[in-house]
């Protein structure tokens, strides 16, 4: 009975993956994975509830409430930090218990080597996602690269004080609190635009902790779903490394963007007007508008939207241009954009719009920089050379709303501001797409 | 023993490839969404904890990180799915 139960969890599990693949059906996908998810817990206690004692419940109910309770109540921009946070939950969770196992001897040695790999993984996805929440909240500025070499180099140097030793009591508790620190410096020295390989990354690192449990528990589908997560998390990871033409260990080296090159700028830029910017776009017929994490800071989607129906209503063609890693996580801008129901349809990736922007009229950059600046197809020496952009500067015009010609996260200049067919909007995206909708009603 | 020990193996490398092959064309506009569920299902660890919890003895410290797996777990799960349910929420009334 309990089998065909996990059987049904585990084909569930993986019918909910296959419909998160398409928009149409993604909906969908969670109640599968829901049911799926409740089935294999319901298994697990084999239909003897009164083995656990009412601490127990407690526990179960009231986290359930809280989990629901947060989810509730966060905003759609604190959305990274909040995956962020759940993930390090689930990490932590299989840490704990893998240390738990560990404290039973007479685990099998080749158990004991997989609880130790669960527990290090889990602690350092624990440790290591609540860094990457504080970093998201802008509470952590970057630790200089240097200072995680040096850790690089001395961890390993500590694991081997145990074995010298003959250390036998608190080796785990050990082996914990190097996990626990390796997480927080490995992802404090990276910085906050490499934040979605991060995030994707530690999501891959809690499949892989829970598959590692369940091979000490013996649960089939502790070890299916685990592997789904670990194996669905790397491609993520390799994707969003992919747009950003780095290896995953160049990303998890950090320090990236730090190295002072030259910012100064030839000429200055030409600056422009909200009634300017109005004027121009009113005569266009088709808009691009490339949205960064400049517009998740400032929350200006309401205003996007506002700005986006204004343009419609007068025929205007309106697309939104979005790059792989633009934001914080994954996939951040579609969520931010969708928050106020702009369609889908209109929202084009880096290969499905690179070819339209020449026969494009305005693109409006709304707070993004590296991912629109044309060194990367031109300028071997620079850090972001290789890395696939929107090809912005290619339109008629371009108009960037920024609050500042201050660098990007790569530190440096971007030769778009100072092309002959852009003009910069100095202003916080939503001060400034405020003030380009009030002018229109005087266009 | 060793056959079984060896069919697990089998069952996590099919399913590793199966979350491989099902996600490797996902369009960019469900990253977020197919993140956060995953993320939800990664507390599936759940499980675990529930096995193992009957079983740690006398020891309260053991059963107290026990109680604490299952609490983080039980967040993972719940928040996990509850906000993944918000941001899918958003794409759906766009259709």
């Amino acid at each position: 009975m309990i089998e065909i139960i996990l059987l049904i969890s585990a084909v569930l599990f993986i019918f909910a993956l296959k419909l998160f693949g398409r928009p149409s059906t993604a909906h969908r996908a969670n109640s599968f994975a829901i049911l799926a998810m409740g089935l294999a817990v319901f298994s697990a206690f084999n239909f003897d509830f009164s083995k656990y004692d009412s601490a127990f419940y407690i526990t179960i109910v009231f986290s359930g409430l809280l989990g629901v309770l947060i989810s509730k109540r966060v905003q759609m921009t604190q959305m990274p930090e909040l995956v962020g946070l759940f993930n390090g939950f689930g990490g932590g969770a299989s840490g704990a218990i893998a240390y738990v196992e560990l404290s039973n001897t007479s685990l099998p040695i080749s158990d004991v080597f997989v609880a130790i790999f669960s527990m290090v993984i889990g602690i350092f996805t624990f440790s290591g996602s609540l860094i990457a929440v504080l970093k998201l909240r802008g509470k952590l500025n970057n630790f200089s690269t240097k200072l995680g070499n040096i850790f690089s180099v001395f961890l390993p140097t500590i694991l081997i004080i145990p074995a010298v030793l003959e250390m036998d009591t608190f080796l785990y508790e050990f082996i914990i609190l190097v996990a626990l620190i390796a997480g927080v410096i490995r992802v404090a020295v990276i910085g906050g635009a490499d934040m979605p390989v991060v995030i994707a990354f530690l999501n891959s690192l809690s499949g892989i902790a829970a598959m590692s449990a369940g091979f000490i528990v013996n649960s089939i589908i502790l070890i299916v779903a685990g592997a789904l997560v670990g194996a669905s998390g790397i491609i993520l990871t390799l994707l969003m490394c992919a747009a950003m033409n780095r290896t995953l260990l160049d990303v998890l080296k950090g320090g990236f963007g730090t190295t002072t090159i030259n910012n100064e700028y030839e000429k200055d830029p030409i600056s422009t007007s909200p009634e300017d910017v109005a004027i121009q776009l009113s005569y266009a017929e088709s808009v691009v508008i490339v949205p960064g994490y400049g517009m998740a800071v400032a929350q200006a989607q309401s205003a996007v939207k506002e700005l986006t129906n204004t343009l419609k209503d007068k025929n205007i063609e309106v697309k939104f241009a979005i790059h792989p890693v633009a934001g914080r996580m994954p996939g951040h801008m579609n969520v931010l954009l969708a928050e106020v129901d702009i369609d889908y349809e209109d929202m084009f990736t880096l290969e499905d719009i690179n070819s339209e922007f020449s026969s494009t009229d305005v693109v409006l950059v709304l707070g993004a920089n590296d991912v629109v600046n044309p060194l990367a197809r031109t300028d071997k020496d620079s850090p972001i050379y290789g890395m696939p952009i929107l090809d912005v500067d290619l339109a008629k015009q371009v108009i960037v709303v920024k609050r500042s010609m201050s660098p990007g996260y790569a530190g440096i200049a971007n030769p778009l501001f100072i092309n002959e067919n852009a003009k910069m909007l100095f202003a916080d995206a939503k001060e400034g797409l405020e003030n380009i909708i009030k002018s229109f009603e005087l266009v | 023993m060793e056959a079984t020990f060896l069919l697990t193996l089998l069952i996590t490398f099919l399913a590793s490839f199966i979350g491989y092959e099902l996600i490797s064309k996902i369009p960019q506009t469900l990253h977020t969404p197919l993140m956060s569920g995953s993320n939800a299902i990664s507390g599936i660890t759940l499980i675990a904890a529930i096995l193992i919890y009957p079983e740690v003895g006398d020891s309260q410290i053991l059963q107290i990180i026990v109680l604490i797996a299952i609490a983080f777990a039980t967040l993972n799960i719940v928040g996990g799915f509850s906000v993944t349910g918000r941001i899918l929420e958003m794409f759906k009334k766009n259709d």
